[in-house]
């Protein structure tokens, strides 16, 4: 088996807050292939943006590793921890603030081949009017501000930035969600193409598992810290075996009002990270009749067949 | 029989620093236990809409000569403020997005459901009290008793908004206006406030007036649906009808644009361009320059809203088959 | 523009022409020409605000009080810029120790009363050339600069923006020069405006107490001290550097609110 390009293995962070350890990352284990994409689906709190943070570094992590490239990312100096960002950039879930303010979008686009010196100081210019071409915008927006640009546009100046210095993973952190919903397929139909164009890796953290669908190959779940179901996306969200999964598919807007009325609703809401339940992460809201004893104190392990695996004691997959 | 509500040729604008409109000519009605949802992207003007109806407009704002509110028969527009005050919260009542910014943090919970009940008629304390320990209980607030002792900030994000909404049903309201009551809060979370919206229009024959951008939330929980553009309302139909012919291209597009389970595809139909903001609309039907199938007339003249079929109605030169 | 901000400018343009074409049309401020026969003269024609009690004339010692003044200030506004930022921005962006420690020093050099601490240094050093004065005005000015700039580094360290440069290897002092400095200027800019004012009034009390810019050079200050024994015959000697010390102050505190309502209403 090949190397995947980005391998994390039993990360987990936790953040020390007025006394308490808030169990934000407790014990996440993926694989991304170079072209392929990840959906990590999850609510507030369920650790996913901490996860694509420490994955770039951008957060020290408490335990566990990430190899990308084959390289463990926590053994690198920091130039080669800088060096190695490259490949590996982010696209922000609000394009407004991601972008400086003060400076030009050519130059803010500019700023990662400065860095790197990837490109002569000469052909700078030219590059950053082929990437601002190749996410949809024009040539004569390199001397704007971003304050002249919608949020969409905002989106597209986020992503030339991250395309810049030619990565091979994009941390997509919740990318549309900012975004009018008719502005939000475009920024999709966007990264679908660059992917296609540029074998691009994503990292795409969203709740909304609509969209994931849509981008996705495989899917991970999280929730409070740890990953409750992955496999192919459609297989999970086709036949979702966990029961957070099953509400999670349950919620996704369906336009035919008749099936809508099958939404799952859940009882009570995510236990804090700072005070995870003994057992099952999700077992004082689960629904599911097999729910025992066990469940209330033994943590299910991610179990299954390749890569379709389901953490729940009364689940299977087979 | 007379609707609970009607709003006519609802005009809104500011002054300053030039002169915009941000509601245009709005008309739609609500009945008893009806629920609405209004739906529409930034600045379409559909949060403005919602805080006209108890007058409750920012004061750089402007309702327009012909502007009519009518709440059971009785224009609130033309309605001197105190009066109008005694209809807010009595006859109808607002939940917003933001239930952090809308509870005050430094009061507890009870108090401020019990101020709420107190507002609307002399009830002594603790019988204001057992009242409110019972909307507490009525909008899902489990230990609802020991609840009223909590400050905001040991509350959830959705507890908090239940808290709002048991504070909106204080005065016993005919219409509730929710504006983007789930927006900030998480997927399941979301599920839960719907259901009890749902819920209390059953149990209380609440009109609920639905502010919202997703349609999505819409499909499940609303009887009739308008959908606003730039400041109009372009097209209004039964939810089902709606979702299962809609005639104006910018819903075609809105439903194409949401991702859908059952039929996944690699590639989103997206509407192209992005939303015009108030003060930068286009002449004509203002949709007509993101629109596939515009025709010379839509760039000139705005189509008002027409019948397409039955109850359901839409804006649109070419839908209407008037584009000939 | 705002009313206040076309005052500000006024009051400065108006100070600016007293110290840029005062100074050849009113000839030296230290000549004497006449110390018995023409001192404490009512202002004239030929004496445009009088003269003092040496027979100087007092717009000549004002044109160049002015030059001696806004230099001072001028001086004492760079260091305390040039500290105050540099301080200001390690202690908001680095980590550990060295950045907390940078805190406390700032947060110790502001519980100091200025005033105090200027008196100590000034009595310490002895006569001062102006230069040195606005060195030392700036050498107690810089913590208020640090505390601002510091504040802003803070907040900006979470800006989507510097997360994003950090993510593209971005080294930290890069990140701490083109991201974090320039967000943090116009806060400093607007402080080091309103300092002006302070830094004149400061000065004009030191040489009021007959320590700051010594005699027989002229500060606005000096011509205050020396105005006091005479005040009863001859109060154009306190009138024209007190109204000019006024305007200015008012310049600088109009111009440093315009400026924070402008960035302000950039911002939003």
């Amino acid at each position: 088996m090949t190397v995947p390009l980005l391998e994390v293995r039993d990360l987990v962070k936790h953040y020390r807050a007025h006394g308490t350890v808030i169990r934000a990352v407790d014990g996440v284990s993926l694989d991304i292939a170079a072209g392929e994409t990840l959906g990590l689906v999850g609510e507030s709190g369920s650790g996913k943006s901490t996860v694509g943070r420490t994955v770039l570094r951008l957060e020290p992590l408490t335990s566990g590793s990430v190899r990308f490239d084959g390289n463990d990312l926590g053994s690198l100096s920091s130039a080669a921890l800088r060096a190695t960002r490259r490949r590996m950039q982010l696209v922000f879930q609000d394009p407004g603030g991601a972008l400086n303010p003060r400076r030009r979008v050519g130059d803010a686009i500019a700023e990662g081949m400065r860095i790197h010196r990837t490109v002569a100081p000469g052909a700078i210019r030219d590059r950053v009017i082929a990437l601002l071409e190749e996410v949809g915008l024009a040539a004569s927006d390199a001397d704007k501000r971003p304050h002249q640009f919608s949020g969409g546009q905002r989106q597209r100046i986020g992503i030339a930035r991250a395309l810049a210095v030619e990565p091979a993973l994009l941390v997509c952190d919740e990318p549309v969600s900012a975004l009018d919903v008719s502005v939000r397929a475009q920024v999709l139909n966007l990264l679908l193409e660059l992917r296609e164009r540029r074998a691009l890796a994503y990292l795409f953290i969203a709740h909304d598992l609509a969209v994931v669908q849509q981008v996705a190959h495989r899917v991970a779940v999280m929730y409070l810290g740890t990953i409750v179901e992955t496999g192919q996306a459609r297989t999970v969200i086709g036949a979702p075996r966990h029961p957070y999964t099953r509400a999670l598919v349950s919620a996704i807007p369906h336009p035919d009002p008749a099936r809508a009325s099958e939404r799952i609703v859940l009882a009570g809401e995510q236990p804090s990270p700072a005070k995870p339940p003994p057992g099952c992460p999700f077992e004082p809201r689960c629904f599911h009749p097999a729910k025992d004893a066990r469940c209330r104190h033994e943590r299910p392990a991610l179990e299954g067949l390749g890569e379709r695996r389901v953490a729940c004691h009364h689940e299977r997959v087979d | 029989m007379t609707p609970l509500l009607e709003v006519t040729n609802l005009s809104i604008g500011f002054a300053n620093p030039e002169p915009i409109t941000a509601v245009d000519d709005v008309s739609f009605r609500i009945d008893r236990s009806e629920v609405i949802a209004l739906v529409g992207e930034s600045g379409c003007g559909k949060t403005l809409t919602g805080l006209a109806i108890p007058g409750l407009l920012p004061s750089e704002a402007r309702t327009s000569a012909g502007s009519r509110v009518v709440l059971d028969g009785n224009d609130l527009v033309g309605m001197p403020e105190a009066a109008r005050r005694r209809i807010r919260g009595a006859r109808i009542a607002m939940v917003f997005q933001d239930p952090q910014a809308s509870l005050n943090p430094v009061m507890r919970v009870g108090d401020q459901v019990i101020e709420a009940i107190r507002a609307h008629g002399p009830v002594p304390r603790a019988e204001a009290r057992t009242r409110a320990a019972a909307l507490l209980e009525e909008v899902g607030i489990a230990d609802a008793a020991a609840r009223l002792d909590a400050w905001p900030h040991e509350l959830s994000g959705g507890m908090r908004q239940r808290v709002m909404i048991a504070i909106a049903l204080a005065g016993e309201p005919d219409l509730l206006i929710a504006d983007e009551p789930t927006t900030a809060l998480d997927v399941t979370i979301q599920a839960q406030i719907l259901e009890l919206l749902d819920r209390l229009r059953r149990a209380r024959g609440l009109a609920v007036l639905l502010i919202t951008h997703d349609l999505g939330i819409v499909a499940s929980r609303a009887d009739r649906v308008l959908v606003m553009y730039a400041g109009r309302i372009i097209e209004s139909a039964p939810t089902a009808e709606l979702f299962r012919v809609p005639r104006h291209p910018y819903t075609r597009g809105l439903l194409a644009a949401v991702p859908r389970v059952d039929a996944p595809e690699s590639r989103l139909e997206a509407i192209a361009g992005s939303v015009p903001q108030p003060g930068r609309w286009p002449p004509g039907c203002r949709f007509h320059p993101r629109c596939p199938v515009a025709i010379a007339r839509c760039g000139t003249e705005a189509p008002s809203m027409e019948p397409a079929e039955g109850p359901h109605h839409t804006a649109c030169w070419v839908a209407t088959g008037a584009g000939s | 523009m705002m009313a206040s901000a076309r005052a500000g400018l006024g009051c400065a343009a108006a100070i600016a022409a007293l110290a840029l074409l005062g100074p050849p049309l009113a000839g030296d401020p230290l000549a004497q020409p006449d110390p018995l026969g023409s001192s404490l003269l009512a202002p004239s024609g030929a004496h445009w605000f009088g003269t003092d009690q040496f027979s100087r004339d007092v717009f000549a010692r004002l044109a160049h009080g002015a030059r001696t003044s806004l230099a001072i200030a001028a001086i004492a506004m760079a260091v305390a810029g040039v500290l105050g930022i540099a301080f200001g921005l390690l202690a908001g962006s680095g980590r550990g120790l060295v950045a907390a420690t940078m805190s406390r020093v700032v947060d110790l050099a502001l519980a100091l009363p200025r005033v105090v601490v200027l008196l100590v240094l000034v009595a310490a050093i002895g006569a001062l050339p102006p230069a040195g004065l606005g060195a030392v005005l700036g050498l107690t000015g810089w913590p208020a600069i640090a505390r601002l700039v510091r504040g802003e580094a803070l907040a900006l360290q979470h800006a989507g923006y510097v997360t994003a440069a950090r993510a593209l290897g971005a080294t930290p002092g890069r990140v701490l020069v083109r991201e974090i400095l320039p967000g943090t200027l116009p806060p400093a800019l607007i402080a080091l405006t309103l300092g002006v004012a302070d830094v004149l009034l400061l000065e004009a009390g030191l040489s009021f107490l007959g320590i700051g810019v010594r005699p027989p050079t002229p500060t606005w200050g000096s011509m205050i001290l020396e105005a006091r024994p005479h005040l009863g015959q001859a109060p154009w000697l306190l009138l024209a550097p007190g109204i000019a010390l006024v305007i200015a102050t008012a310049a600088a505190t109009l111009l440093g609110d315009a400026l924070r309502h402008r960035i302000a209403g950039d911002r939003a």
